[in-house]
């Protein structure tokens, strides 16, 4: 957990128990295994396409060339086991969800790995096979079939372990001069290739989907109260409390016998101080820590300091202009694992000399980054801002940092 | 849906930018083959192969269209290079490589092209002019049906991925946004939930004293004692984990019912018999028939006990007196031992014992603690809260 919030020594203490007592991370809530496949059996269906697609091109060199071939019946064999084994990857894919077993997996490279066999085979004695093979070629792409369905690692060593092998017999088979080369290359380049891009694609995807899904939970803390308990610190109380009622019951059975070992004893002890700092902790935590603390893009990168609490005074509308800002100012980056940082100061409320606080009271937000450039800043972020309250922006260390007046409704007025 | 139309964007870039550099790559490989193409169409070619890749790499960061734009007008120069520049026929190490260039890599851009009608515009100007050149140039040495073929696949593929990758997000973000809106309700739940088991801080505090006691290996309290509050203490727990809300009331234990006032002299019964099962006689002196809401009166008895249970651990006396006093506005209790006492700069203030389970507490329902200390005298611990 990188986020250090203010009150250091117990969040750490109380994070890193968290983490270490359930043998998660805190933000594992946002990484359950069923959010990442959301939209990619869509992803699934225009690979199935692409793939078709790329079907029909190869069976038309197939028919086109015909005449050229020794015996066309290996190549013909090769395109309907090709066809079955499409059609029927297409239909299980659909049927079995997320997750291709292992062992239709293994029948599908099988049966891929003999179109390949049987094409090479047919195309062998043309001693052209970058030009002459077509099922084999349209074979290796097919594995875009499964690209939702298996971890791309496979996919990879599958589609490299195909081109190695063809790879392999273009050497054995064709003359390694001028004119030959260039045609075995783009063969290989457009079976193998298409593999690699589907792979880079749907992990893109993947990551969209996570980014999204995780600025669409926190995006609930915005209506939560003054003060919460956050979604992490009730479940860890729920669970705490269970781990104290267990311990209880069996000493109250006798199942535990009293006086009790000094491993149950320091148990209990433990128990006890998360307990305690639980019910005093979740009293003082606004909706911003609670944001920050649950998203994993958040965690990753924003620090935030707000002593008095001030970020639970902010309206709804203020709040949501707040959460986008920083998000901007976080997820606009074009590496997925940049060094930018974002600190998050709220308060402290000084009183001007002989102006008493009316019903507003005047919160200042300090945002200060680093690798943050000025002109590099998503537009909608300064509207962001703007939700929040009057703001300023300069360049501090080569990095933007914002200063925003925030008004908001004085406590003691209410 | 803003959000994430940008992240949409941003791997849409992402994919054109490994799909254009990875065929580029191949393009230009097939091109230092030996006895490919004069060593100048190289040397020429090179640099706008340069410019090719710059400006795929950039397409990866940026949505301006310029990019774009120099993809194709880069990858046309190219190819009209190697046609004017080749000694005799075209080699089939220059068509293969100009089929890269015009089937796949220039191609790749299409997969930004298809989000707003100025870019699908763009696409299909960059396949008519790229095909055009391709195509004609091509035309004398090599088969014009198998390269247009080639080229309407290489341009097919890129704008499907980039249609499908388009379609594929709202749909997406629909069913995100109801996760988000499910997410909200658990939030709330898990709000109240929390809430309830914090409200029921008395429950808490026998438990945090029994758990404390086995903290120390139960040493100092009678086994029977212990194990029958062990019992008490888990039996409450349960009943908080099956959705019930345990509040102190009459005189026995703890009950469900839910009460807006409750008697005080009652509840101390139960306080009082608590610490006797574990070795320290409480005597109750003054008035007993106090109502107080319910929770001032937890917060109340909450800070008393916390005094009593620093009382048995520190104060080395078996006995302590609780006096109950009230009037119009207030209710006092005076918590008192006859034991070593301590000198009260000595209080560890980070301890979280005195501070925050009695001093915090009243806060919270507006009344306050104040502490009487000296070594050899005694302790006396003054507790009120508002009627």
């Amino acid at each position: 957990m990188t986020f250090i919030p203010e009150d250091r020594t117990l969040d750490v203490l109380v994070g890193s128990k968290q983490g270490a007592m359930l043998g998660r991370t805190p933000t594992s809530r946002a990484t359950g295994p069923h959010r990442a496949s959301l939209g990619t059996a869509f992803i699934g269906i225009g690979a199935a396409l692409v793939c078709a697609i790329r079907a029909i091109y190869g069976f038309s060199t197939f028919v086109g060339q015909w005449s050229m071939y020794p015996n066309p019946v290996p190549a013909l064999l090769a395109w309907i086991v090709l066809i079955v084994v499409l059609v029927a990857t297409f239909i299980t894919a659909r049927l079995v969800g997320d997750h291709l077993p292992n062992w239709v997996f293994a029948l599908v490279l099988a049966s891929l790995a003999a179109v390949v066999v049987l094409d090479v085979y047919a195309v062998w004695e043309l001693h052209d096979i970058g030009r002459t093979a077509s099922a084999a070629l349209t074979a290796v792409m097919s594995l875009l079939l499964v690209l939702t369905l298996r971890r791309p690692s496979e996919l990879l060593i599958a589609a490299g372990a195909a081109g190695a092998g063809l790879a392999i017999a273009m050497v054995i088979n064709t003359t390694p001069t001028e004119p030959h080369i260039a045609p075995q290359l783009t063969a290989l380049a457009f079976a193998v290739l298409p593999v690699v891009i589907g792979v880079a694609l749907v992990r893109g995807f993947r990551r969209m989907i996570q980014i999204e899904l995780d600025r669409v939970l926190i995006q609930s803390t915005v209506s939560a109260p003054r003060f919460a308990v956050g979604m992490l610190a009730s479940e860890e109380l729920a669970r705490l409390d269970l781990a104290a009622e267990d311990l209880l019951d069996s000493v109250a059975s006798g199942n535990t016998p009293l006086p009790l070992r000094p491993k149950t004893a320091s148990v209990a002890a433990s128990l006890a101080t998360e307990l305690r700092l639980h019910l005093i902790e979740g009293r003082r935590e606004t909706w911003l820590y609670h944001a920050v603390s649950e998203s994993e893009m958040l965690g990753r990168s924003v620090s935030l300091d707000d002593k008095g609490g001030l970020a639970g005074l902010l309206d709804a509308n203020q709040r949501d202009g707040l959460l986008a800002a920083i998000w901007l100012l976080v997820s606009d980056t074009a590496k997925p694992n940049g060094s930018r940082t974002v600190q998050v100061v709220l308060g402290p409320i000084v009183p001007r000399v002989g102006q008493p606080f009316g019903r507003l009271l005047p919160v200042p937000i300090t945002i200060s980054t680093t690798s943050v450039a000025r002109n590099r800043v998503d537009p909608s972020t300064w509207d962001a801002l703007r939700r929040v309250g009057r703001y300023s922006d300069s360049t501090q260390n080569a990095s933007l940092r914002v200063d925003i007046e925030c008004f908001v409704d004085n406590p003691a007025e209410l | 849906m803003d959000q994430i139309v940008k992240e949409r964007d941003r791997l849409l870039q992402r994919t054109a930018r490994v799909y254009g550099l990875s065929f580029t790559i191949v393009s230009f490989l097939c091109l230092l083959i030996p006895g490919a193409v004069p060593v100048t169409t190289l040397a020429i070619t090179t640099p706008l192969f340069a410019l090719l890749a710059v400006a795929q790499f950039r397409v990866g960061l940026s949505r301006e269209l310029l990019w774009s734009i120099i993809i194709v007008g880069s990858g046309i120069a190219i190819v009209l290079v190697l046609v004017e520049s080749a000694e005799g026929p075209l080699t089939q190490s220059a068509y293969s490589s100009i089929t890269q260039l015009s089937g796949a890599s220039i191609a790749a851009t299409a997969i930004t092209l298809t989000t707003t009608t100025p870019r699908v515009i763009a696409l299909i100007v960059s396949f008519v002019s790229t095909a055009a050149v391709a195509l004609i140039t091509t035309a004398g040495d090599f088969s014009a049906i198998r390269t247009a073929a080639l080229l309407i696949l290489g341009w097919v593929l890129p704008t499907i991925i980039g249609v499908w990758i388009t379609a594929s997000v709202p749909q997406a973000a629909r069913r995100i946004a109801s996760i988000g809106r499910a997410h909200r309700a658990e939030r709330q739940a898990s709000e109240l939930e929390a809430q309830r088991r914090q409200g029921a801080r008395l429950l808490h505090d026998t438990v945090l004293a029994t758990l404390t006691l086995l903290a120390h290996s139960g040493v100092g309290v009678q086994a029977s004692a212990l194990q029958e509050q062990a019992a008490e203490d888990a039996k409450l727990l349960r009943q908080l984990r099956l959705g019930a809300t345990p509040t102190p009331q009459s005189s026995g234990q703890y009950n469900l019912e839910p009460v807006e006032e409750t008697a005080l002299g009652t509840t101390l019964e139960s306080v009082k018999q608590r610490f006797g099962r574990m070795g320290l006689e409480v005597s109750w002196h003054g008035t007993g028939q106090v109502l107080l809401p319910s929770d001032v009166l937890d917060a109340f008895l909450l800070a008393l006990a916390e005094c009593l249970e620093n009382v048995r651990r520190h104060s080395g006396v078996r006995e302590a007196h609780v006096t109950i006093t009230d009037d119009e506005t207030t209710v006092r209790a005076m918590i008192t031992d006859a034991g070593v006492g301590f000198t009260l700069d000595d209080v560890d203030s980070a301890r979280l014992g005195f501070k925050e389970s009695v001093v915090g507490r009243l806060k919270e329902v507006g009344g306050h603690a104040r502490l009487f200390s000296a070594p050899g005298s005694g302790t006396t611990v003054v507790l009120e809260v508002p009627r």
